[in-house]
């Protein structure tokens, strides 16, 4: 191989050992084995690789790219629940799912957490890029993005930073600042998402980045190319020397290091390129001038046309000279590995090439032929006449799977006898002051959420300056339909690191819980499943368990996983995140005008609580505040989820409930609260004895399958819940301006809504504004 | 193009054409797209590339967004581009009293075009919308009162002191004036009747943040030119289209003045 074109034949005669110090020194993070079987490949062809030939298969063999350590479980318990309302799901960039006899909804849902912890705004931001590709490439027009994020404590103080590691107060910051200057730019509103603060995620932040498209089922275009002679153009952002290694570095735990050795591995975003680079895709598209569409992501073009071609039955033939570039003297390697932003791969016939070309034309868009499919299943690249790769498909996007290691460590859960508080409120006051619990007002307010003019319920609502927490989102995604799209997000982290079991089949009861709140019917799910590091057994077994839990929450609920990403290697030096399986929940509701928000709406109004409340405070606010210890873990009943939502729905579509907030942390005291804040009204609460509980573990507990419900008309709405078995409680009124809890009488609780809401709303304020 | 002189008849609604005019980010196009849409005129999306005659048109749109990028100031970039273009024909179709609006980022197209306030014809902008007091971009409700007295075209059909209920959405929203010359502006602004309108809370009083987002001097939010033709205001009407108020005033009542308007010109 001549070095004239800047390429280098790898030597991998080596012995183990240095097979491994190889792998590690050119930056591709394969194991020995998996380097062996690249060096068994390349003698059978009778020959050493090229530098970009061992730069592909690191690429495409990535944990990142191949799933090689979830894929088998994932296979087996996730992905098989099926759902009649899937079009098809799972095996593409998004999912696509029936929204109308017409419409399709496209969903998906990735993270980008390792670039945004070595560089918060750019890691945040392109994050939103790459997914809204990911809902391009389908041919779908996004509605709206999803942003869950996770730091660490806002007060950590500095002498207890880990080197290497930037205080969460930054991250923060730069994430938040990242997701609005992309999200606002582009014009697609960050309706849903969460933000949580756990010592676990200092080492890791996680940033897990969700987005919803709207498509017209005739227009569903797929990742692969279709025909012989299908030519391969390339479209948007120009390539760079950013991004080389992304993959890579994603499928790694964070070091000291990080911030130096890897920092080219972080993209920049433009989403100024991306703006019109959607416009002319999607026109592209609905004249039916494309064969294949798929975004250039992880692992850039070496996944791109290897992937295309193999899923179409082709392979592909490139010319790398042709890919226009950002800067000079690049080599052909970091050509094929650059993860640059903004970029496209349309798949074309010849005969709609000029039209084609003409539209990015319009655009100002840059628009590049680079290739060509070809018959035999291979992937050819030349430079400049030279060829400089050639291997088979099958083998480079055939990457290996492994059935890792697993062990559970099962904690024997107790229930634990506490000492009733003196205060409570206290305790109150410190749950709302919470970071967790408190207002993110700082966050949702910097994010457009009605921008496309279609937002029928913005994450927070009330009375135009004071808001509640909505449970989820609404958008009206089709001008002539009155049809919404409920939007939400779910994972408790802390209840996942006391049981990761009980901690994922609660973050789907949370996410179904959140959908029936607002009126809609839960439809499909997309997870972000963000753990350790999988060769280590404990970690793999907190996976393990935590995808059973999915499993065992969803498989009767006729809903189904439409779209999923893996993010393992979530781990630095002072250890792995929490397990954080990160759920997004689709529903639908049939007309956005019977909405229901969680703000109260009229004084006298009753009060209801729907559900049984338990002695469950396993990873709960209550136990974290009080300083306790143990508990037992929130149970769930899929069955009971289905029938209390049904009721619920109903009785919401008879008009007779005036608003609805779901039980998560901080029990039914904070939901009851939280409805005050976004009104003008506080409340009164009476409740009666119970046989196993004090007053304030009822008011504090975190059981699952529960609402508060603000009703007008008390028989019908009694009548229903009774006529359905569904257990409820009357437990209060709207009324005058304070939040007063009482019990048999006697008041536990009783402070001025005026003073919580200021401790809500200024907890995050006090660090950030 | 079959489009003769509409001049001196009435004008039937299907045949209105509105220009919705859009660089790279804007994009706020779509919504803007529908309002007008929805109320049966012929709303056109128009890349400023293809833009061939203004004339073609009836009424001069500039939705929100970031024009490129926002980058320099915001909508400076959009406003130097829009004036190497049709900078002369863009005052003769003010001059002839064709309706020109910008929502949000198209406020801002039309104040660094220098069309708004226009106290008097120039090509440099006499006014800014700069960086809100909180310094950041800010999604939220705001409540807004009708001031005007009836030369603004595109509020014709709301009543004085009617309060809707708009979202806003922008990181430099608030009018400034040159120093030297505020007071006589807003004396100016006042007087001429090219204040539209005002933040206020829901007394109707004209509060401070977060009630006035951005810390407008005398809580504007919108304002004329001063023959009312041209139109700029922060706030989204397009995107508070069904939340009518008690007296069944939305957004879409800025457009269905304007449409009022050009039908009976």
């Amino acid at each position: 191989m001549s070095g004239k074109q800047n390429v280098y034949e790898i030597n991998l005669d080596l012995p183990d050992e240095k097979l491994l110090e190889l792998s590690r020194k050119i930056g591709i993070g394969l194991s020995l084995d998996e380097m062996k079987s690249v060096r068994n490949y390349f003698r059978e062809q009778g020959r050493n690789p090229t530098d970009i030939e061992i730069q592909a298969i690191g690429q495409a063999w990535s944990e990142h790219c191949c799933y090689k350590s979830s894929k088998s479980l994932l296979k087996k318990f996730i992905f098989n629940i099926e759902a009649p309302q899937n079009i098809f799901v799972i095996k593409e960039d998004a999912g696509v799912v029936e929204f109308d006899k017409d419409y399709a909804y496209v969903l998906a849902l990735e993270s980008h957490n390792h670039p945004s912890a070595v560089e918060p705004y750019g890691g945040a931001a392109t994050g939103i890029g790459g997914i809204l590709r990911d809902v391009v490439c389908m041919g779908a027009q996004p509605v709206a993005l999803i942003d869950p994020i996770f730091f660490g404590p806002l007060d950590l103080p500095y002498d207890q930073l880990p080197k290497g590691v930037k205080h969460p107060e930054f991250i923060f910051r730069g994430v938040v600042a990242g997701i609005r200057d992309y999200g606002n730019r582009v014009g697609i509103p960050t309706v849903s998402g969460s933000v949580y603060f756990h010592p676990g995620y200092t080492g890791n932040c996680l940033v897990n980045v969700g987005c919803v498209g709207i498509i017209k089922k005739d227009d569903i275009i797929h990742s692969r190319v279709k025909e012989l002679g299908d030519i391969f153009v390339m479209v948007g952002g120009r390539t760079g020397r950013d991004g080389i290694h992304g993959v890579n570095f994603a499928s790694a735990e964070l070091d000291e290091e990080s911030e130096t050795s890897s920092r080219s591995a972080v993209q920049v975003g433009d989403p100024i390129t991306k703006e019109p680079l959607i416009h002319a895709c999607l026109e592209a598209n609905t004249k039916k001038l494309l064969n294949g569409m798929k975004d250039l992501g992880g692992g850039g073009l070496s996944c791109v046309v290897g992937e295309m071609a193999h899923a179409g039955g082709f392979g592909a033939k490139v010319n790398l000279e042709k890919v226009l570039l950002k800067e000079k003297g690049m080599k052909p390697w970091e050509i094929w590995v650059s993860e640059s932003q903004e970029r496209m791969m349309l798949a074309v016939s010849k005969a709609n090439l000029q039209t084609v070309l003409d539209i990015f034309d319009k655009w100002d868009v840059d628009a590049a032929v680079i290739g060509e499919t070809i018959s035999e299943r291979r992937v050819l690249v030349y430079y400049e006449g030279e060829k400089i790769f050639d291997m088979d498909s099958e083998f480079l996007t055939g990457g290996p799977v492994y059935a890792r290691d697993v062990k559970v460590v099962k904690k024997d859960q107790k229930d634990v006898k506490t000492q009733a508080p003196k205060d409570i409120n206290d305790i109150l006051i410190k749950m709302l002051s919470d970071p967790n619990i408190a207002s993110k007002d700082w966050v949702i307010l910097q994010y457009d959420h009605t921008v496309r003019g279609s937002t029928s319920l913005t994450p927070l609502y009330g009375d135009v300056v004071n808001f509640s927490p909505q449970d989820s989102a609404i958008v009206k995604p089709v001008e002539e339909l009155n049809k919404g799209l409920v939007i939400s997000t779910a994972v408790n982290p802390f209840l996942l690191e006391y049981d990761p079991y009980w901690g994922a089949a609660s973050a789907i009861d949370e996410i179904y819980r959140n959908i029936v709140a607002v009126g809609g019917r839960p439809h499909s799910l997309a997870d972000c499943l963000n753990f350790g590091n999988p060769e280590k057994p404990e970690r793999f077994g907190d996976f393990y368990q935590a995808v059973m839990g999915l499993n065992f929450a969803t498989k009767d609920l006729k809903i189904s996983f439409s779209s999923g990403n893996v993010s393992l290697y979530n781990e630095s030096m002072i250890g792995s995140c929490p397990p954080t399986p990160t759920i997004v929940g689709i529903g639908i509701i049939d007309d956005v005008e019977k909405k229901v928000s969680s703000n109260f709406k009229k004084e006298g109004n009753s009060i209801y609580l729907i559900g049984k409340t338990e002695r469950e405070f396993g990873g709960s606010l209550y136990y974290r505040i009080i300083g306790v210890e143990g508990g037992i873990a929130p149970k769930m009943d899929p069955q009971n989820l289905i029938n209390y939502s049904n009721a619920l729905l109903s009785s919401m579509e008879k008009g007779i409930v005036t608003s609805c907030h779901d039980l998560s942390e901080g029990g039914l005291a904070v939901a009851v609260v939280e409805m005050a804040f976004g009104s003008d009204y506080g409340a009164i609460i009476d409740l009666p004895l119970f046989k196993d509980m004090r007053a304030d573990e009822f008011i504090f507990s975190e059981s699952n399958t529960r609402w508060v419900v603000e009703v007008k008309d008390e028989k019908a709405f009694e009548s229903l819940l009774n006529k359905n078995n569904v257990p409820y409680m009357k437990i209060g009124k709207v009324s005058g301006r304070k939040l007063e809890i009482k019990q048999n009488g006697s008041k536990i609780i009783d402070a001025p809504i005026e003073k919580l809401r200021e401790k809500w709303k200024n907890a995050i304020w006090e660090h950030m504004g | 193009m079959p489009f003769g002189s509409i001049w001196g008849d009435s004008m039937d609604r299907s045949e209105i054409k509105v220009c919705v005019l859009r660089i790279e980010g804007t994009n706020n196009e779509d919504e803007m797209y529908y309002a007008f849409k929805r109320l049966g005129a012929s709303p056109e999306l128009v890349h400023l590339k293809d833009l061939k005659d203004i004339f073609d048109y009836n009424c001069l749109m500039i939705p929100g967004g970031f024009s490129a990028g926002d980058y320099v100031r915001a909508g400076a970039i959009f406003a130097s581009r829009i004036r190497a273009k049709i900078a002369n024909d863009l005052h003769r179709f003010i001059d002839e009293g064709w309706p020109v609006g910008g929502i949000c980022n198209g406020f801002q197209v039309l104040v660094e075009l220098g069309v708004l306030p226009g106290f008097k014809r120039m090509d440099y902008p006499d006014a800014c919308l700069f960086l809100n007091n909180s310094a950041r971009f800010e999604c939220r409700p705001t409540l807004l009162k009708h001031e005007n007295k009836g030369k603004c075209v595109f509020t014709r059909n709301i009543p004085k002191g009617e309060i809707m209920l708009v979202p806003s959405a922008h990181g430099e929203g608030k009018l400034l004036l040159p120093r030297e010359k505020e007071q006589e502006y807003f004396d100016r602004l006042f007087e001429n009747d090219q204040v539209v309108f005002r933040y206020v809370d829901k007394e109707g009083e004209y509060a401070g943040y977060p009630w006035n987002p951005n810390g407008s001097a005398h809580n504007i939010a919108g304002i004329c030119n001063e023959a009312g033709n041209v139109f700029g205001m922060m706030p989204h009407p397009e995107r508070a289209y069904f939340d009518k108020n008690k007296n069944g005033i939305s957004g879409m009542n800025v457009f269905e003045s304007v449409l009022k308007y050009i039908e009976e010109k």
